[in-house]
């Protein structure tokens, strides 16, 4: 328990832990002490002066060690002769701050007219008008007349274009450094810094392209006045024009809380839309923060090509019909299907909406099948991690294993948490077959070959406990896997990541299953901060496999197999030309999807869906928090929400399905399913206080990052937690084989890629690259190839063009294949490639 | 005799008045003119070169207390500048069934663009019509200046908002 | 007051060719570190040093002892560092201590490594200096060459290596965790301190950074002892220190003299005296970061010590004594420093970053007679607005010569501005 510290600030006492800012325990009272460099979640640096208080000690006697007294018995305070920052000094027993002095005022005064004699005249124009710190600042301590010569203003260049997404006003800055601090600590992405030195000092940054992060729009959010801004929004509405809605962030299983922050505009034909994204916070998921994809990609839904109305192929064409029409087509050749149905959904779909596909599916006694190339989720909801999980509360003591995983890729905020988790001493343990951005924390490294990801976990298992499963002769229980092994059991809290690098589905289930073992035998399963957590490709996977939908082992296979196929937020054919002839041969396919996808062309019945920004829903993210999103703007007219037209449908077949709201579908979900017990809308409504207080009034701490009001979320307790530990079943694991002359292509997430939710946002499609593959440079060498050549790739009888791209981290024999940029690849398959056109210099 | 002397007076008032000046004026066809500072309908007046004042800062519908303006602004570029300064109106809509015509709006622009003039002959046959554009509030193009958008020479207007005098009458 | 007879520092002016190695090994030097390496405990060394009284030459005047004392025993490895910055307009004596009699001030260095038991040390030379820093490192060559650095010194388990390393031309890296900071290589900016460089100096280690004339005085105090240290200067200012003379004076130049020496016999007995025709005026006596003193009688008999100094209204910071004379309007004179302060403000904190670049436009308008006395008043308000809230010494000190000139001083602003507001 740490010591509690009491002190007085502007004549209110409070009672703080020690190590406690003064400025965040006047905050806790309510006080607001300006500040401009201090944030929250980053170091004290007491730059801006802003913050400049009277602080009083008290007097303590140094020969006897007792407090002086003044006459009437109180303790003798001694104020310091200089205004002291209160962001920089930790509380003291009986200290004495006062705020509200005229030497604080004039203080306060004195700064912001400091502040403002080079602040260019920007207000009207400036984006961050109406929601700006300096602002509200300048009104309540500035000068009413300038006395700093207009002709002698610092200028310094504006509108510096970061890269494409954010843009610099240098005259704007007043040189806070929340930016730069926020990239090299917090982000640890040092991509931007100070240039030049006194008032000529500037933001600049350092990479190409510019503003190289993942995390840059977050400084924008944290800038105090606008001299960051996003190009996205840039001029879009005045803060006050537009009104905020809760919503989760569709794009990982990090589940991310943000706000849409709306308006109805003459631009947009009088609709409603969404101006921007910001960061919701929630302490237990991203705190404060979002990655750039979360915060640009939401316009995949904004795209002039949704569907807009039921298509029905009649001939070789699709026409539009009535909803009742295309209903009664589809329930009619459920009735005629029957038990050959497959129905195909992926985790981009929300909670209720693959319960009322399963549902649908279940009554005709058909298949499911989840789209992904991920396996596992059976495995996460029995040993997931335990009610109460929160990486925050992880640091000495605990271990975070990230297995087969480049977490920067797939889960940026997740990466961000388990860095923190690593600064504030937990262990981090790292096995991957390449480094990724994760090792620069990781206290222990593990490199195996690809293929060989649960093998390398099963040696861990053999390195502690007796039961010993056959291992291909290659891995040896080296000292680093011994090692991890012996931490891993002595920790008192692990917590165990596994993603999809280099695997497709026979590879991840084996990992998954070789994880949940490692934490079994350990001991690290049902409770808080301990289990399994997968790093799926979709943000509702872990919903998914929860609402009873699993892959197919053999897609092509369940395909050609079913009389109907029912494919909802899904396009295989898209992902893979190969399966055209199969799709073109399946007898009766509905497709429900946002935009008319390659595997729309060849459906029979296409229906338009609703994004998540236009309809109500709940997503489970990979810590198995089931989180509720909200509509942001209207629903385009025809389109329905995706569980309306499973229930449609399934009424019109004869079966009981909720059509009419999102919360009615949770209602039977939690009625049905155990660990859904208890989750209604209401409870995911459910809110409480958090740290740092953001998003009100004072604008000082997190920027313009929105307070939650609209739900925490509920995390679901894994069967762990109630009483069923699972069995321990050893998986089979084999080691890949690669044909003479071939490489070994595996399948690597990169955060930017051709998926659909993030190529139609066209302000991202500049950090797409083109398709790729990278190999390493002797194997560059053996094809006579160099980085920037075109090379053909050939998978089976597939051939496809990328560039070719050289890295020295790749080993020998591999060639990195990124998934939805191209390449066909899904799981580790043997490739041929020759140089089909040599770069032009 | 006293009620007739009244009556006397009152009818002598009455026919005095025959002799003087009507204050009635023969509107429309004359018009009686406005005093300074009449609050009429809005115009946004152009500088000598022809750009637009207006920089679609939104502080005139901020100010509006009947909520009558609506602003979407847009980024000037050298080639299309309709206005000095990064930022313009790409949409500024006054809704004149709202307007109280109180001049907050001028109050509070930045850059004088939004001026309320001396226009009072305002009538619609719908609501619809009531809103004016962008185009039916803009000033006419001065002499010597040419009409928005322009392309001119990169660099040159930089600064959105003007040297501000105070107000001379 | 003992004279100089011979000199402590200077050595060099007594001795030719003290910048050999063999001749200064022939004047008894690396005698005392040899002796302190091999018979002495760190601690003794330390407080030898601190019963000399010997402070800080750098200008805060801090007693060097006790900074050693300071130093955090749990926290391994130390480092020291050299501050061989010297970019106090009107300081020059580093230079010619490293330049003449480089191995007294290496020695020194050494003393006080051992002293805190340091395995290496830094020197961080100005970026300007780069000759005088290949100058030092084939000194450093030369000392390795003879046993004097290294591994295993005089067969003990002593090690010591010195390196140099320069700066880039920014006064600010003179503050002593600017330097730190320059040091590791990131943005030369001071650090917040708490804590302080003997807990958390160079890579977070305890770190003690003291001045090249300060450690230049460590030879002949552990040779000759502490007791003859204080035979010369004053009770609380023992010692000697070198004077850099500079500004209206004849013999402008390094003056090494016993702390307490008075203002009038540095200028007019040493210094010559100023040019023929022309009154003092006011005297600077730490460079550019001084109050001006009033060079009345009584100011020019005031001794230059730590604490007799600020009687007269300035500090002895690191003695660059700039003589002002008749001349000389000071409104041209502050303009100079303003233009300094603020080309070499670091930009981290607000009132120093925008408060200098403020007082130079005014003091730039004001010196060219572009201004009212409005603008005089206005400069002063300023400068109250700085003082007080800046984030190191830099800032705080850039107002002094801006506030004691426009109040000693007044008739030289009414002379150069208008009346008009």
């Amino acid at each position: 328990m740490t010591k509690q510290i009491t002190l007085t600030i502007d004549e209110k006492q409070v009672t703080v832990p020690q190590g406690t800012l003064v400025v965040d325990a006047a905050k806790k009272i309510g006080i607001d002490i300006p500040v401009f460099c201090y944030h929250p979640k980053m170091e004290p640096v007491g730059m801006c002066r802003m913050c400049l208080v009277e602080v009083g000690r008290p007097v303590i006697d140094r020969t006897t060690g007792q407090a002086v007294l003044e006459a009437d018995g109180t303790p003798k305070v001694q104020f310091g002769p200089k205004l002291e920052t209160a962001c920089t000094l930790p509380v003291s027993e009986g200290m004495v701050v006062v705020g509200m002095s005229d030497k604080v005022k004039a203080a306060r005064k004195d700064v912001v007219e400091f502040l403002l004699t080079s602040h260019p005249l920007d207000c009207p124009v400036c984006d961050k008008g109406g929601e700006c710190p300096l602002q509200n600042l300048t009104m309540a301590h500035g000068v009413g007349e300038s006395r700093f010569n207009y002709d002698e203003k610092m200028h310094l260049a504006k509108h510096v274009p970061l890269g494409e997404l954010i843009f610099l006003d240098r005259e704007r800055c007043i040189q806070c450094g929340r930016c730069v601090r926020f990239q090299a600590e917090v982000v640890d992405d040092p991509v931007i810094g100070f240039y030049q030195r006194g008032r000529a000092i500037q933001i600049a940054t350092f990479s190409e392209p510019g503003f190289d992060s993942y995390f840059s729009g977050n400084t924008t959010d944290i800038c105090p006045v606008g001299a960051l801004t996003t190009a996205d929004f840039r001029f879009g509405a005045r803060p006050w024009e537009m009104r905020a809605t809760a919503s989760i962030c569709a794009q990982c299983p990090v589940g991310c809380n943000i706000t849409f922050n709306i308006r109805r505009e003459a631009k947009s034909d009088g609709e409603i839309v969404i101006k921007r994204t910001m960061p919701r916070q929630n302490e237990q998921v991203n705190e404060t923060w979002i990655c750039d994809k979360g915060r640009f990609a939401y316009h995949f839904t904004e795209g002039k090509e949704r569907l807009t109305a039921p298509l029905i192929r009649r001939g070789d064409d699709l026409t539009p019909v009535s909803w009742d029409e295309a209903i009664e087509f589809v329930a009619q050749a459920l009735r005629d299907a029957g038990s050959d149905l497959l129905t195909l959904a992926s985790g981009r779909l929300s909670n209720e909406d693959l319960f009322n596909l399963r549902s649908l599916s279940d009554a005709f006694n058909g298949k499911t099948a989840l789209y992904t190339h991920m396996a596992g989720g059976d495995l996460t909801a029995q040993v997931g991690v335990g009610q109460g999980t929160n990486f925050a509360d992880l640091g000495a003591g605990s271990v975070i294993l990230v297995v087969a995983s480049d977490l920067e890729e797939e889960a940026p905020i997740w990466w961000l948490r388990v860095k923190q988790a690593a600064e504030r001493g937990a262990t981090l343990i790292v096995a991957n077959p390449r480094p990724t951005k994760t090792d620069r924390y990781a206290s222990q490294k593990i490199r195996y070959a690809y293929g060989n990801e649960a093998a390398t976990v099963l040696a861990m298992i053999n390195a502690l406990s007796a039961k010993r499963p056959e291992l291909p002769g290659k891995v040896q229980a080296t000292a680093e896997i011994k090692n991890a092994a012996e931490t891993i059991k002595n920790a008192e809290n692990v917590i165990a990541l596994f993603g999809s690098e280099g695997l497709g589905l026979e590879g991840s289930a084996a990992l998954a299953q070789a994880c949940a073992n490692l934490l079994l035998v350990t001991n690290h399963t049902g409770r808080a901060n301990n289990g399994l957590i997968g790093v799926w490709p979709r943000a509702n996977e872990q919903g998914a496999w929860d609402m009873g939908l699993r892959p197919a082992a053999d897609l092509k296979a369940a395909l050609a197999a079913a009389k109907m196929v029912y494919v909802a937020a899904a396009d295989p054919l898209g992902d893979d030309p190969a399966l055209a002839a199969t799709l073109g041969e399946v007898p009766f396919m509905v497709v429900q999807e946002l935009y008319l996808t390659e595997t729309a062309k060849l459906a029979d019945v296409v229906l338009p869906a609703l994004p998540f920004t236009e309809r109500e829903g709940s997503f489970t993210s990979g810590e198995r928090r089931v989180q509720r999103f909200y509509p942001a703007v209207l629903p385009r007219p025809q389109a329905r929400p995706d569980y309306a037209i499973t229930g449609e449908i399934a009424r019109k077949a004869g079966v009981d399905a909720e059509t009419d709201s999102a919360a009615r579908v949770m209602g039977r979900i939690a009625a049905s399913l155990p660990d859904y017990a208890g989750i209604h809308y209401r409870r995911l409504a459910q809110v409480q206080e958090q740290w740092p207080i953001v998003g009100r009034g004072d604008l000082y701490y997190g920027g313009t990052g929105y307070e939650n009001k609209q739900g925490l979320g509920v995390q679901l307790a894994p069967a762990a937690q109630q009483g069923q530990a699972p069995a321990l079943t050893w998986p089979q694991v084999a080691e890949i084989a690669v044909p003479e002359g071939s490489l070994l292509a595996v399948p690597v997430t990169v955060l930017y890629d051709q998926g659909i939710t993030v190529s139609t946002s066209p302000l991202l499609q500049t950090r797409i690259p083109q398709p790729y593959l990278t190999v390493c440079p002797a194997e560059a060498q053996r094809l006579n190839a160099e980085a920037g050549d075109l090379v053909q790739v050939s998978l089976g009888e597939q051939a496809v063009k990328v560039t070719l791209r050289v890295d020295e981290n790749i080993p020998a024999g591999v060639a990195l294949a990124p998934r939805s940029l191209g390449l066909p690849i899904f799981a580790p398959a043997a490739i041929q490639v020759r140089v089909a056109q040599k770069a032009t210099v | 005799m006293g009620a007739i002397k009244e009556i006397a007076r009152g009818m002598w008032t009455t026919l005095s008045m025959m002799f003087e000046k009507p204050v009635t004026i023969q509107y429309p066809e004359v018009k009686r003119p406005v005093h300074a500072r009449f609050k009429g309908r809005h115009e946004l007046h152009r500088y000598e070169n022809g750009l637009e004042k207006c920089i679609g800062c939104a502080l005139c519908a901020a100010a509006c207390p009947a909520d009558a303006i609506f602003v979407e602004s847009a980024e000037n570029t050298d080639e299309v500048r309709y206005s000095p300064g990064e930022r313009y109106a790409s949409t500024y809509e006054i809704n004149f069934l709202r307007c109280i015509f109180c001049g907050y709006c001028e109050d509070a622009c930045p850059t004088e663009a939004i001026v309320l003039g001396d226009n009072y002959e305002l009538s619609f046959t719908s609501r619809r019509e009531a809103i004016y554009p962008k185009e039916m509030l803009l000033t006419p193009v001065p002499e010597g200046g040419k009409p928005t958008p322009q392309t001119v020479e990169p660099g040159f207007f930089t600064r959105s908002i003007p040297v501000m005098q105070n107000p001379t009458d | 007051m003992t004279e100089i007879k011979q000199y402590v520092l200077l050595r060099h002016r007594d001795v030719p060719g003290l910048d050999q190695l063999d001749v200064y090994r022939q004047e008894g030097g690396f005698a005392a570190f040899q002796q302190a390496v091999t018979a002495m405990q760190p601690g003794q060394v330390t407080d030898v040093v601190k019963a000399s009284g010997l402070r800080g030459r750098g200008g805060a005047g801090f007693p060097t002892g006790m900074k050693w004392s300071f130093i955090d025993n749990n926290n391994w490895p130390h480092y020291v560092v050299a501050n061989a910055d010297e970019s106090e307009p009107g300081t020059f004596k580093d230079r010619e201590i490293m330049e003449k009699n480089p191995f007294q001030f290496l020695e020194g260095l050494a003393l006080c490594c051992y002293a805190v038991q340091a395995n290496a040390a830094y020197i961080y030379l100005r970026g300007e200096f780069w000759q005088q820093a290949h100058f030092l490192d084939a000194k450093i060559a030369e000392m390795e060459a003879a046993g004097l650095l290294g591994e295993h010194l005089f067969g003990t388990e002593y090690s010591l290596r010195i390196y140099t390393h320069l700066g880039a031309g920014a006064y600010i890296c003179g503050e002593e965790t600017a330097l730190l900071e320059s040091l590791e290589g990131k943005l030369g900016q001071p650090r917040l301190r708490p804590p302080f460089p003997p807990s958390f100096g160079l890579y977070g280690k305890p770190t003690i950074v003291n001045n090249v004339e300060t450690l230049a005085n460590l030879p002949l105090i552990l040779e000759k002892g502490a007791a003859w240290y204080r035979t010369y200067g004053t009770d609380k200012s023992p010692g000697v220190k070198i004077f850099s003379l500079s500004g209206k004076v004849n013999k402008p130049g390094n003056y090494e003299l016993p702390l307490g020496t008075t203002f009038r016999q540095l200028i007019f007995q040493h210094g010559g005296g100023l040019p023929e025709g022309r009154q003092i005026k006011a005297i600077m006596p730490a460079g550019a970061s001084s109050s001006l003193i009033v060079a009345t009688e009584q100011a020019l008999d005031t001794p230059m010590d730590y604490e007799s100094v600020p009687s007269v209204g300035a500090q002895l910071g690191s003695a660059s004594v700039i003589v002002i004379d008749d001349s000389v309007n000071v409104a041209w004179l502050i303009n100079k420093t303003m233009h300094f302060f603020k080309h070499e403000s670091c930009g981290k904190c607000t009132p120093c970053r925008d408060g200098t670049y403020w007082m130079m436009h005014l003091a730039e308008r004001i010196a060219g007679g572009e201004a009212s006395w409005a603008d005089v008043e206005l400069l002063r308000e300023v400068a109250g607005q700085v003082k007080g809230k800046c984030f190191c010494a830099l800032g705080e000190f850039s107002i002094e010569a801006v506030l004691s000139s426009i109040e000693r001083f007044p008739a030289d602003f009414e002379q150069i501005t208008h009346k008009e507001a």
